[in-house]
């Protein structure tokens, strides 16, 4: 049990310029699970195994529990790791694998043997303590690597993208398991993972990555509502928030054929600005069907059952800008259809050239 | 990926090509067995069966390896010569995996900056030809006063082999996932326990296969052997050349010696034929 | 850590990257030292006697006499004669044994009854002491008396040929192949079957011909284990001395660089002097190819890097 904090904490590859991780402030409360995410390359995976001891911090510090453990190896930050390809040790039993921690420890075998029992049987495992892990199905390896980090009681567990090698039904089901298990356990867990999907069901907390760079870090749904960044807006949400780049007219913006709803906040801002390119972003449940909105052609429809998302071609600055909209799945549109579109809900705006959000959150 | 004959279209296995193909596959195996075969089945027969036109039918007699092995006071016998090779090539080959596997592990499980430059260096080593350096080799041994020694053959053959064993660990190293070591890394494990129960179990094959080729070549070295021995450390390879007189009916004489001497390396090669080749050609090609 | 409380965090951390980077070296240096000194040293000793007039067999001190062995060398027509029997030797029996070993790996790389038998006799010449395949090969298969392949040829009615004398550097090609056609054969199984069976199925569903397959996916797969192959046989089919001393003792048109040197040496003239000057001819030799097969292994480790 734990807290972690990243205090400012640098990565720089040797050999190159760009830090793979620059200047990170994080911290993570006891018994948070925090979720990094980013696309390939963002650093989320070097984050954590700056965490873990297994790349050197080259500025910054991190601490465990308070502890400042920057300097210290592996072995000594009493961490837990869950490896996307498990790692496990292949001529080992699962038995001794989850033991395998506390034999390093040197605790007896019997209390060894007493808590992989223990943990076997939180993770149904017991039937399998003698196989060796190339007998196992993907998803009990799976949790034979959760079992190692569990039957530690470490101070911190790190996922390193645990799930990404499940088929997709066991990875939906494993993923609410893991969530279970981390609360009732209550050990704080950063968990890595590319996928916003996992990140917005799993974590507490999300923190955002890009180039290195920590773009936000919040609840799941204020990164939803409330997205800092032209980024972090692109990122989370499936299918996509409509980014569309727009000239202002005065304090105006113009989407479609309509003057967007501005707050005063963000008028005041847009006022504020030396810029000329801003960016509209609206979610596709926050565009509908509306008799004064802007006639657009659907060109696809995704029918998802208890949504559909209509892909439509809005005339925008001279130019055609495809939207998406999501309707409720009864709908009869196809493709072909003619449609009037306007805004139904808040509107996200972005400066084009910062990427950074004008005005306070709508919520 | 499997091993199953992947190019198995070209032609199908129950059609008559197919069979033909197979027959072929037989044909050049035992041809290139033959002269192993011969030469074996030769030491078997009397001077004068080996000494006629070729034939596989004859009174099999052990006359030939009992006079080879036979004492033979003041000049190199097998006792000694099997003696002298067999701890040449056992210390040598300890020696070279002894100085090979740290070697291995710093070029590819926690590579040092410049591996390739190291590792070429090594291999770069085995172009250099053996007989340039033999006067200045003699004469340093000599000084040291360690011609006629299994010393500087020991030490020799460990040079020898060394780069190819390095080569060949660091691509069986190589293939122990990065993760692995992380995990125990993490699990607390110590650098050495770390090597003993997570590296060692997966690198262990890898580490036999290497040892025995090494094996092979310092077996069947002969240059060294003989250009810096006159006695003393004589090896298996300048037995089989002395142990026959070559004047008058000898070929079953010899016969006899060259299967006595060829037969511990074969069948050692025969075991480990699989991993041998995996470690020379899988770890270079990705 | 007392002692390095006065060091900012970033010398710390610096600190602590090279202690590893040092750490990370040490298993290297043993045998990095002990391949140094016993494979690097008698050149420079070879160096420094190629400069001097020292022959063996007389008491007559030695004496430095600049660069007139290597201008001698040069002018040396057995010298000459030698490289060009190395060349040959070593071109003819690497390009033999490569041709040979892919076609018998095609030949073993389909199921068939026997399948690892085969495979294992027909490894076996690789394994055979050189001096023994020498010997053998000599008095069993070329002899002009009793050998078996005189005896095969009379058969089918041709004459008994001497083959050792008539043809001696092609007898020693001949036991050169025999002995590392299996080598290569090895090389490319592991490569053929390292080939992915679902590249193959999509060439069968684009409706190539076998052949069509064969010289357009299969042997480009080749290509970077036939490098391996061309390389490692170079670098010992280049020093082959074993069977050349058991097969025609050197005789005309047989004898190589490694033979000649050593026959400058010990084998008989004891021209300490000039034969260190010929040794740092072939290593300077050795050099220029080893470049050359570096670049072939370079390409080989490429994409290994990360």
């Amino acid at each position: 049990m734990a807290e972690v904090k990243y205090e400012a904490a640098s990565r720089i590859y040797p050999g190159t310029e760009i830090a793979a991780v620059n200047e990170l402030n994080l911290d993570i409360a006891d018994g948070e699970l925090l979720v990094l995410v980013g696309p390939s390359g963002s650093g989320k995976s070097t984050a954590l195994r700056m965490l873990a001891g297994l790349e050197f911090v080259d500025k910054g510090s991190i601490y465990i529990n308070g502890k400042d453990v920057t300097l210290s190896p592996p072995q000594d930050r009493d961490i837990a790791m869950v490896f996307q390809n498990y790692a496990l040790y292949p001529q080992m039993s699962v038995a001794s694998n989850m033991a395998f921690a506390l034999k390093q420890q040197g605790i007896p075998k019997a209390e060894r043997m007493e808590r992989v029992k223990e943990a076997a049987k939180i993770l149904d495992l017991e039937p399998y303590l003698d196989r060796k892990p190339k007998n196992l199905s993907g998803g009990q390896r799976q949790r034979v690597a959760m079992g190692r980090a569990i039957v530690r009681e470490p101070q911190v567990f790190l996922m390193d993208e645990p799930l990404s090698n499940l088929d997709a039904k066991l990875r939906v089901q494993t993923r609410t398991e893991l969530v279970d298990l981390q609360a009732r356990l209550g050990v704080t867990t950063v968990y890595v993972t590319h996928d916003q999907v996992e990140a917005m069901t799993m974590g507490h907390r999300v923190a955002v990555l890009d180039h290195g760079v920590l773009q936000q870090v919040d609840t799941p749904r204020r990164l939803y509502s409330a997205p800092a960044n032209l980024f972090v807006a692109g990122f989370i949400g499936s299918p996509a928030m409509n980014l569309i780049e727009v000239d202002r007219t005065g304090d105006e913006l113009h989407f479609g054929s309509a003057a967007v709803p501005l707050p005063d906040d963000v008028r005041a801002d847009l006022r504020a600005s030396s810029s000329k390119r801003f960016v509209i972003g609206i979610r596709p449940e926050h565009l509908g069907q509306d008799q004064n909105g802007t006639a657009c052609g659907v060109t696809v429809v995704e029918e998802l059952g208890s949504d559909a998302f209509i892909h439509a071609s809005m005339p925008h600055e001279g130019d055609e800008v495809t939207v998406v909209v999501r309707l409720d799945g009864e709908t009869e549109i196809v493709r072909g259809d003619q449609l009037s579109i306007g805004i139904d809900g808040p509107v996200h705006i972005f400066d084009a050239e910062s990427g950074a959000r004008l005005g306070t959150p709508v919520t | 990926m499997s091993s199953k004959g992947n190019t198995g279209p070209v032609v199908g296995q129950r059609t008559f090509g197919g069979y033909l193909l197979s027959l072929l596959a037989w044909l050049v195996g035992l041809l290139f067995f033959f002269p192993v075969f011969y030469m074996a089945l030769s030491g078997f027969k009397t001077e004068a069966d080996a000494n006629a036109d070729p034939s596989l039918i004859f009174d099999p007699t052990m006359e030939q390896f009992n006079k080879v092995t036979a004492d033979k006071p003041g000049l190199l016998d097998a006792a000694e010569a099997f003696a002298n090779s067999a701890w040449i090539v056992a210390i040598s080959t300890i020696l070279c995996m002894a100085l090979a596997i740290p070697a291995a592990y710093a070029l590819s499980i926690k590579p040092i900056g410049k591996w390739k430059d190291v590792l070429f260096f090594f291999i770069s080593t085995k172009f250099l030809p053996i007989v340039a350096a033999i006067l200045p080799l003699w004469l340093i041994a000599d000084y040291l006063d360690l011609r006629n020694t299994r010393l500087l053959l020991i030490i020799l053959y460990t040079a020898m082999n060394l780069p190819l064993a390095v080569w060949m660990l660091r691509s069986f190293f190589a293939e122990v996932p990065k993760e692995l070591i992380e995990a125990a890394q993490i699990d607390g494990a110590s650098l050495r326990s770390q090597i003993t129960s997570v590296i060692m179990p997966i690198v262990a094959p890898g580490i036999a296969a290497t040892a025995l080729l090494c094996v092979i070549f310092a077996w069947n070295e002969f240059y060294l052997a003989i250009q810096l021995n006159t006695s003393g450390a004589s090896t298996v390879p300048i037995w089989v050349n002395s142990a026959v007189e070559f004047q008058g009916q000898f070929l079953a004489q010899l016969s006899a010696a060259a299967t006595l001497a060829t037969l511990p390396v074969v069948i050692a090669g025969w075991l480990a034929q699989k991993r041998m080749i995996r470690g020379l050609a899988m770890g270079a090609i990705k | 850590m007392a002692s390095t409380s006065t060091l900012s965090r970033d010398e710390q951390v610096k600190a602590l990257q090279k202690k590893e980077a040092r750490r990370r070296r040490i298993p290297l240096l043993p045998a990095l030292l002990f391949t140094i000194v016993v494979t690097q040293t008698p050149f420079a000793f070879s160096l420094y006697f190629g400069f001097l007039k020292w022959r063996g067999n007389t008491p007559a001190p030695r004496e430095w006499i600049g660069f007139k062995n290597y201008t001698d060398a040069f002018q040396n027509m057995f010298f000459r004669e030698a490289a060009w029997v190395s060349i040959l030797m070593t071109v003819s029996a690497v390009l033999l044994s490569v041709i040979l070993g892919t076609l018998i790996a095609l030949l073993l790389d389909r199921k068939f009854f026997g399948q690892g038998f085969v495979r294992t006799l027909i490894i076996t010449p690789f394994l055979v002491m050189p001096v023994v395949a020498g010997l053998v090969w000599k008095n069993q298969m070329f002899s002009a008396t009793f050998g078996v392949i005189n005896w095969v040829i009379n058969i089918f009615g041709f004459e008994s040929r001497e083959w050792v004398s008539e043809f001696p550097l092609w007898t020693i090609v001949v036991v050169l192949v025999w002995q590392w056609t299996p080598f290569m054969m090895l090389i490319m199984l592991a490569g053929l079957q390292g080939q992915s069976s679902s590249v193959l199925e999509a060439a069968k569903v684009d409706g190539a011909s076998a052949s069509a397959t064969f010289f357009q996916i299969t042997l480009p797969h080749l290509r970077p284990y036939l490098e391996l192959g061309v390389l490692l046989g170079s670098i010992y089919l280049i020093q082959v001395y074993d069977h050349i001393f058991t097969i025609t003792g050197g005789g005309p048109g047989s004898t190589n660089i490694p033979f000649f040197v050593n026959q400058r040496s010990f084998g008989a003239a004891f021209a300490y002097g000039s034969a260190s000057a010929y040794s740092i001819l072939v290593v300077i030799a050795a050099i220029l190819i080893a470049n050359f097969g570096l670049r072939v292994l370079s390409g080989l480790l490429e994409g290994e890097e990360a």
